[in-house]
């Protein structure tokens, strides 16, 4: 009798066991985790697990402080997230921020890190998680979409991810987390940089249960009808690309006729966009740990008399230079070098050295464009009597701007533009809203850009006229051949 | 002899019975008595001020964060006064925050373990974020259109109210563990009714001033009146 008793609970434990963990969910061994915390994590979240490790200050978001137990990511009802919540994080890192993705470290070694993470809030864990369930997926479509921009619109997304999700609404300065630190809405056309991912389903769900330690709320309780949180998913699923799609080569189209000054103009919308990643400047002092520009896109044009470069960016302040109020402009900048050299010698990425100084095309918020040389961040010399145009516009968080220059230089200290050569190129942005100046800012190294040559009409007559000749011909061996014979 | 014991027997349970009986519901208790309370506050009243930069139809155009009112005679307003060793019934009465003219209102709310009615009367979105350890911690959006929630707040605990949205809205959530409780007014005033009789403990709570506790004798159909005076 007590035998059976025993197999029955035995049998029963099991199966609540079972069904408790998750599809490939493992139990992790604390200790084990330990090990592999210390050394690739505790710089961080510190060896107590609460954030403060010796690279925490400089980090923004603020490495997480597992003590608290509270979890951005989860896929659950209450506060508390499941095992595999935690290791998606951790094999996907927090996308946007420094957390990188773990997926290098063996699956063992990342259940062992869960459990171990676990144990620096074991209370909070008592709780067990309750799964989220999701409403029933509703499929992307036109209709779909225009619901859930029609519930954006409704349930006030753009207070505080603004009205095109450009993260510029008007509570963004207002907005803390759970510990009082200053924290950033999440730039809805850029799904990559979306923590828990930029899926559709993974949009639904951080829609459904909110982001927790941040202002983000839960929302299924909070639509009209359960299916807008898919509608929504969807909406902003079409806000923007799952990636970037970066660029690697740029190229300007050579253009017959005029090249539009119009930022705005119909001309630079027909053009694919250029995407290029920027990142802080992080070489010399000031540094820019957390930039605020992440990405710009250019288009560029040129034709017989000059080159145009469109360049768009997202900046969620519109700021101008006052000094009253300390605040810094907006700026954008093209860097190349002064004169194109033979060979593969470029001068220094940031903004040149002593000996081999760059050329910029500068635009500031508030001044308009400029040219200057620079032999570093903190020795940049205006350059007069140039040529250069500059006009932006700025709506919804994103600037647009066209910088337009003669393709022939007017003098030494500034390079001429000449088709068919790759011609070393490179950019700087400073938010002035988020106090970027001088050398704080965000970069990129060099890149090659390309104009290119005029397409003339002649691909598309040569080789039609050769296969007609070619077939002339050989119907004239035929006869030739038939005759003979 | 034995008829006389008899008697005394039966008057020792009658009167037994009758006290037992007597041995009020302290909610309903007739037997109780009043707590009046005055809560002075010797410090200047605390006002932030905050320029809205959104939604100023209905928030106005400056935000007025109020956290230390004090009114005629001292009187301290937003005081949560509690007699946290009186035990009775919950109150059934529903408590409700509002959320008008983005603020809570009101400011303070006391109640016991139970439903919370909150209600969005300003026709734009707002998001009610809880802080609080011993219940689960609230963050639900409440669009325009969704004009009554209702929080379940099951165990004692004063909870902070904010909104993301508009970051000045501040408001709190008492959450006691005796139905004898009331806020103060702007006089600083507050008054407890049917207060079990016997040696009670009186407690007050600000946001901003802490808590202070006094012991009282509660007599039944009396009343007693203690004075808090909260420092910084």
């Amino acid at each position: 009798m007590r035998a059976i008793v025993l197999v029955g609970a035995l049998a029963s434990a099991v199966f609540l066991f079972a069904s408790a963990s998750p599809a490939g969910a493992q139990a992790g061994d604390a200790q084990a985790g330990r090990a592999v915390y210390e050394r690739k994590c505790a710089l961080c979240h510190g060896e107590k697990g609460d954030g403060k490790g010796p690279g925490a200050d400089l980090l923004d978001p603020r490495p997480r402080d597992f003590t608290t137990g509270i979890y951005k990511i989860r896929t659950t009802v209450n506060k508390t997230p499941t095992d595999r919540d935690l290791f998606d994080v951790i094999t996907r890192g927090m996308p946007g921020t420094f957390m990188p993705a773990w997926d290098v470290l063996p699956e063992k070694d990342r259940w062992n890190l869960v459990a171990y993470l676990k144990a620096f809030a074991a209370d909070k864990f008592k709780e067990a998680p309750k799964k989220q369930e999701l409403p029933k997926e509703v499929a992307s479509s036109p209709e779909s979409i225009r619901r859930g921009k029609e519930m954006y619109e409704a349930i006030e997304c753009n207070k505080c991810h603004g009205a095109e999700g450009r993260a510029d609404g008007p509570s963004r300065p207002e907005l803390k987390d759970e510990w009082g630190h200053p924290i950033r809405p999440a730039n809805l056309t850029k799904r990559w940089t979306f923590r828990g991912g930029g899926g559709r389903a993974e949009i639904a769900m951080r829609l459904t249960t909110g982001v927790l330690g941040t202002p983000m709320p839960s929302f299924i309780d909070s639509v009209e009808k359960p299916d807008d949180i898919w509608h929504l998913a969807n909406y902003l699923a079409s806000l923007g690309p799952e990636s970037p799609h970066y660029a690697t080569l740029l190229t300007a189209e050579a253009v017959n006729g005029d090249i539009p000054a119009d930022p705005v103009a119909e001309f630079w919308k027909r053009m694919a966009p250029q995407n290029i990643p920027l990142v802080g400047q992080v070489t010399i002092d000031p540094r820019n740990f957390n930039p605020s520009i992440d990405m710009v896109a250019l288009r560029a044009a040129w034709n017989d008399k000059e080159v145009a470069f469109h360049v768009t960016w997202d900046d969620p302040t519109q700021s101008g230079a006052d000094a009253a109020k300390k605040a810094s402009p907006d700026v954008v900048s093209l860097q190349f070098p002064q004169k194109v050299a033979e060979g593969a010698d470029r001068p220094y990425f940031l903004m040149g050295g002593d000996a081999d100084a760059v050329y910029l095309l500068r635009w500031e918020n508030g001044k308009g464009a400029t040219e200057a040389s620079a032999n570093g961040p903190t020795r940049i010399v205006p350059l007069a009597g140039g040529e250069v145009t500059g006009q932006a516009a700025y709506a919804n968080g994103q600037y647009r701007l066209v910088l337009k220059r003669p393709l022939v230089s007017k003098g030494p200290d500034r390079p001429t533009f000449q088709p068919a050569v790759f011609l070393p190129i490179a950019f700087q942005a400073w938010d002035g809203g988020a106090g970027e100046t001088g050398a704080k800012m965000s970069l990129t190294s060099w890149y090659y850009l390309r104009l290119e040559e005029p397409q003339s009409s002649r691909r598309f007559v040569v080789p039609p006229v050769v296969a007609i000749l070619t077939f002339a011909a050989m119907l004239l061996v035929v006869r030739v051949a038939n005759r003979r014979a | 002899m034995r008829r006389a014991l008899g008697v005394v027997l039966a008057a020792a349970l009658v009167a037994g019975v009758a006290l037992f009986v007597q041995r009020p519901d302290p909610v309903d208790a007739q037997g109780g008595g009043t707590v009046e309370v005055t809560v002075t506050y010797n410090g200047a009243p605390v006002v932030e001020k905050l320029k809205v930069n959104k939604d100023t139809e209905k928030c106005g155009t400056e935000a007025v964060i109020e956290k230390v009112v004090v009114g005629g005679n001292k009187g301290l307003a937003n005081a949560v006064v509690s007699v946290p060793t009186a035990k009775g019934a919950p109150k059934m009465a529903k408590a409700t925050v509002d959320q008008h003219g983005c603020k809570f209102v009101p400011h303070v709310t006391a109640m016991t373990p139970g439903d919370l009615e909150l209600k969005n009367s300003d026709d734009i979105l707002h998001n009610i974020h809880t802080y609080s350890t011993a219940n689960p911690s609230i963050n639900k959006a409440q669009p325009k259109f969704k004009k009554v929630m209702m929080e379940k707040f099951e165990k004692p605990e004063i909870i902070k109210l904010t909104c993301d949205v508009h970051s000045w809205m501040l408001g709190w959530v008492a959450v006691l563990p005796t139905p004898f409780f009331a806020v103060s007014d702007a006089s600083g005033a507050a008054k407890i009714e049917n207060v079990p009789a016997g040696k009670q403990t009186v407690e007050v709570w600000h946001e901003t001033l802490g808590k202070q506790t006094k012991e009282v004798d509660v007599k039944a159909g009396q009343v007693v009146k203690v004075g808090f005076e909260m420092k910084k």
